[in-house]
């Protein structure tokens, strides 16, 4: 049965590239970019309509604007607090000093002296940098992006935890959020809820919301039934469970919901500067736009030292309370106490911050940004000038030897015959429902009218999976099956997962120059840690008796890996190709900022040209609808694998 | 555990409480600040990425700042609808420099911002070749010859074209038509960035290698490398003022780059309004700050040496 399949694989893709010779440049679909098909223009002027209307219509009056005015009001009311200078001011109502005495205070306070030892230091790094201002701005906002997913994203979780049906009705929505790409979003946003903190905001939470939901009906569906069960039986009300026991015991694991709500909304920070979000994404996208590497670097650390402040405080408020020794009566007492004088220390830091100069606005003679700044540019200049023969020669490698001969086949080919081949694929790999879905999703992206655009995206969507895979298994088997290997590795692969692609776009453009290349690497850089992260996840489910088995049949480590492990991880490995291909797609879009073309680029520039808004919201549209055919072939075969 | 929890919230509660009476108060900072403030107000300027953009904007903002006591803030920002968007909102008043030829358009239409003309500096876009090439091929730089050096321009990037590189999204161009109404064999390329086309033509130049894309004047990479010019590729001369309406067959037109302002800041009668109508300066006193910038000065610095140098000319711009 297996044979058979994959015959008829490669007997379709071998057919499919010989048709593909004959009747190239036929009904590519090809339009300029600046034509409109007459379904873009219909949108563009929907859009313009919408936009004319904001002060007019009343649901704009009675809904939409009143949501915008209370979250920007809500935003601003933190960065009056500590980012912008209050009117009539030079500086914030608490200076830079008082911040830090009140965030080493509440992580004191909720975990340990050395992680409140840590986000000082992190802190005053990003003053350091000449950050210290965007950083503020980056807090307010995902303070706020937080506070509101949570007030959404909680009851929601509990509800979805506690009724089957509730979960049945979220899960299709959770599904798409998950696979959304934030480009794809942001615009439809602001066109409603205009540019600003709002808008930022209100993206921020559609990333961050169902992150909480996941995780928080997790924790309330996977507790342990026995005390749940006695409460029942003992005659608590539904509502008294829940509040006495559901809660209290699903707590741990869902601050474990909340330190990743934070880091959805953190990793948000960035590209939310396209939208107006005030922070630490400004000098990132200007660092992109006039390619300053050193200054996209700067911001970059800051990103980073913020991420790891987020993090370790809220991963640490959790860990805290994993301890069963029952506190002793003097150390509540002495914990009292030491809480105490932090919080006076707090307050009289915050009453500096207010009357001296020197704790209100960051002092000029405390900063390295500008020598790290050149630094980083010296080295890159250095790289540019001496290493180019090796990073034009791996460029022009991987483009003459896969991506212009797939593009060749994609883009240059009827559209009739990748849609065959697509749906061709789906019902061998997933079966006939995929098979249906996927011609349906294809055929809608070729009556939008961007079909060719959506070939080029998907040319390097394929690519950069292709490459994400060879690094991302190489990987995870190795930490799969060495233990060191998980240990060294594991930070690091946490580290960039919160590390937003924007940051490290601005080197790999300098290294690259205004490349499809550069759109790809930047995609495998960010898919790859959690390919490596499910592979290796799938390795160690092995069950350790065939691998035993195996070893005692005299097999040797590449057998074990390749008949044994490998096979045993399947399912798993699917699965993590679905992810590395979501996460590709989501970033190879944002690559037509350098250079990448495709769908990516018609979304951005419908941004910025009034007249291609209408195609740019569609080029969105098409991006999810590339995911979701992805996801569903992908997905199918997981489930058809197992 | 509660027991544990309890003092810590209590504590911060009063942290809180603490903070809230604290500003409530005055503090000696605040009131040191209070003085800087006349009655011009409190403005926000719209910073784009570009250089000549800094340098205007900044030298606006040193001047309202210092002459007039406004209160400033500069708010870094995409170009074209984006910004438009913000003035009708209400986060932004001074666009100081627009390439757009009209697009804002459908704002200004409803009243949201105001033209309030020119700012001195005159737009000029075209298509260059890195200058070396006018050299060794003299007659290039004729539109009607691009089509034979086609191969030339061949990369990885191309699909067995020439690479025609154009700048960000965000710019008036209309390099696709040139290239299809011009039937020339090149492929056109989005470079996403102004830094890229710098880099293009610097690394063309410097190796002697060939290179053909989007560029325009005022920009300060014609000081960097001052044969640029040189490069300029002449199409026939251009019948058109809306990108949209070019035939591809013409040149682009030299375009006056407008100031644009917020209904909020046109109504007022603040001292900044008349500042910003004012404000009038040619390219090379642009290109003579934005030089500056690029080679390290701070925009505050850069700003400041050219007002400096030019009392007379901001307080004709002040109406004094």
């Amino acid at each position: 049965m297996r044979v058979r399949k994959s015959y008829l694989l490669l007997g379709s893709v071998v057919l499919w590239i010989f048709l593909a010779r004959i009747l190239n440049g036929r009904h590519t679909l090809q339009i300029a970019t600046y034509e409109n098909t007459s379904f873009t223009s219909f949108v563009g002027e929907r859009a313009l309509s919408i936009r004319g209307n904001r002060t007019e219509s009343t649901v704009f009056i009675y809904f939409f604007n009143p949501i915008r005015g209370v979250i920007d009001g809500f935003v601003q009311a933190i960065r009056d607090l500590i980012a912008v200078p209050a009117p009539n001011s030079v500086i914030p109502i608490i200076g830079w000093l008082g911040v830090v005495g009140i965030v080493a205070f509440v992580v004191f306070a909720t975990s340990q002296w050395q992680t409140a030892l840590l986000s000082v230091c992190l802190l005053l790094g990003c003053g350091a940098l000449g950050m210290w201002q965007f950083t503020m701005d980056s807090i307010a906002l995902t303070l706020a992006a937080v506070l509101l997913s949570l007030a959404f994203g909680l009851p929601l979780g509990i509800w979805a935890g506690l009724s089957d049906r509730a979960l049945k009705v979220m899960t299709p929505f959770l599904d798409l959020a998950q696979i959304l790409p934030t480009l794809v979003y942001m615009a439809p946003i602001a066109l409603v809820f205009m540019i600003g903190a709002a808008s930022a905001t209100i993206a921020t939470m559609i990333y961050a919301i169902p992150i909480c939901i996941r995780i928080t009906s997790h924790a309330i569906r996977t507790l342990n039934p026995a005390p749940v069960e006695a409460s029942v039986s003992m005659g608590s009300s539904s509502s008294q469970t829940l509040r006495k026991v559901q809660v209290p015991m699903a707590k741990q694991m869902i601050v474990v919901g909340i330190n990743q709500t934070v880091m959805a909304a953190l990793s948000f920070v960035v590209i939310a500067a396209l939208i107006g979000a005030p922070g630490l994404g400004n000098p990132v996208v200007s660092a992109l736009i006039i390619r300053n590497v050193g200054q996209g670097f700067v911001a970059g650390i800051a990103v980073v030292f913020l991420a790891i402040l987020m993090d370790r405080s809220t991963s640490a408020a959790a860990k805290r309370q994993e301890s069963f020794i029952p506190p002793t009566a003097q150390d509540i007492k002495r914990k009292r106490l030491t809480l105490v004088i932090a919080g006076v220390l707090a307050i009289i830091s915050v009453v500096i911050s207010r009357t001296l100069l020197w704790a209100a606005i960051w002092p000029q003679e405390f900063m390295v940004a500008r020598q790290v700044q050149e630094l980083t540019n010296n080295v890159t200049a250095w790289i540019l000038g001496n290493l180019f023969i090796f990073t034009d020669g791996l460029k022009d490698l991987i483009s003459y030897s896969i991506l212009n001969p797939l593009e060749t086949i994609l883009s240059q080919s009827p559209w009739y015959l990748t849609v065959s081949m697509i749906i061709c694929l789906a019902l061998v790999m997933g079966g006939v429902r995929t098979g249906v879905l996927a011609g349906v999703l294809a055929m809608c992206i070729v009556l939008s009218g961007l079909w060719f655009e959506a070939m080029l995206t998907l040319t390097q969507t394929i690519v950069g999976t292709l490459l994400t895979m060879i690094f991302g298994m190489a990987l995870g088997i190795w930490v799969g099956r060495s233990d060191r290997a998980q240990r060294s590795l594991r930070p690091l692969l946490d580290a960039a997962q919160t590390l937003p692609a924007f940051v490290y776009l601005v080197p790999i453009l300098g290294l690259f120059g205004p490349t499809r290349f550069t759109a790809i690497l930047t995609g495998v850089i960010y898919a790859t840690p959690v390919v490596v992260k499910l592979v290796s996840e799938g390795i160690r489910a092995v069950p350790p008796t065939l691998i035993e088995a195996a070893t005692a049949a005299g097999s040797t480590t590449r057998q074990i890996i390749t008949k044994v492990q490998l096979p045993a991880a399947r399912k798993t490995i699917v699965l993590a190709t679905n992810q590395g291909l979501i996460y590709v797609l989501s970033v190879v879009v944002i690559g037509g900022f350098v250079g990448g073309g495709g769908l990516g680029y018609l979304v951005i520039v419908g941004n910025s040209k009034p007249e291609l808004q209408g195609k740019g919201l569609i080029a969105g549209a098409c991006i999810l609808l590339l995911g979701v055919i992805f996801d569903r072939i992908m997905q199918a075969r997981a489930h058809r694998s197992s | 555990m509660k027991s544990l929890f309890r003092p810590s919230s209590a504590v911060l509660s009063a942290v809180i409480a603490a903070a809230l009476v604290v500003s409530g108060c005055s503090s000696s900072v605040n009131d040191s600040a209070g003085e800087a403030s006349g009655d011009c107000g409190s403005w926000a300027i719209a910073m784009h990425a570009w250089n000549g953009y800094t340098a205007s904007a900044q030298v606006v903002a040193e001047i309202a700042k210092k002459e007039l006591g406004c209160t400033i803030t500069q708010t870094t920002l995409d170009e074209g609808p984006i910004t438009y968007d913000a003035m009708e909102a209400g986060t932004i008043d001074v666009l100081i420099e627009d390439w757009g030829g009209g697009r804002w358009k459908e704002w200004s239409d409803r009243g949201a911002v105001i033209d309030v003309g020119d700012g001195g500096n005159v737009g000029l876009i075209g298509v260059y070749v890195a200058p070396w090439m006018v050299e060794k091929y003299p007659d290039i730089v004729d539109s009607k010859n691009l089509g034979k050096y086609a191969d030339l321009f061949k990369n990885a990037d191309s699909g067995g074209k020439g690479a025609w590189y154009e700048g960000p999204p965000g710019y008036t161009t209309i390099g696709e038509k040139m290239v299809s109404a011009n039937k020339l064999n090149f492929k056109v390329i989005f470079a996403g960035s102004e830094v890229a086309l710098i880099d293009g033509f610097t690394k063309a130049e410097a190796n002697k290698t060939p290179f053909i894309g989007y560029a325009w004047q005022p920009w300060t990479l014609h000081a960097k490398m001052p044969n640029l010019e040189k490069g300029h590729v002449k199409f026939p001369a251009n019948d058109w003022t809306d990108a949209a309406q070019a035939s591809g067959l013409t040149d682009y037109p030299s375009t006056p780059l407008i100031k644009l302002i917020s209904k909020k800041l046109n109504d007022s009668n603040s001292s900044f309004t008349t500042l910003i109508k004012n404000f009038k300066w040619t390219n090379d006193d642009q290109n003579m700050v934005a030089l500056d910038i690029e080679n390290g000065t701070t925009p505050e610095a850069a700003a400041q040496k050219w007002i400096d140098a030019h009392a007379d000319q901001v307080k004709a711009w002040l109406g004094k």
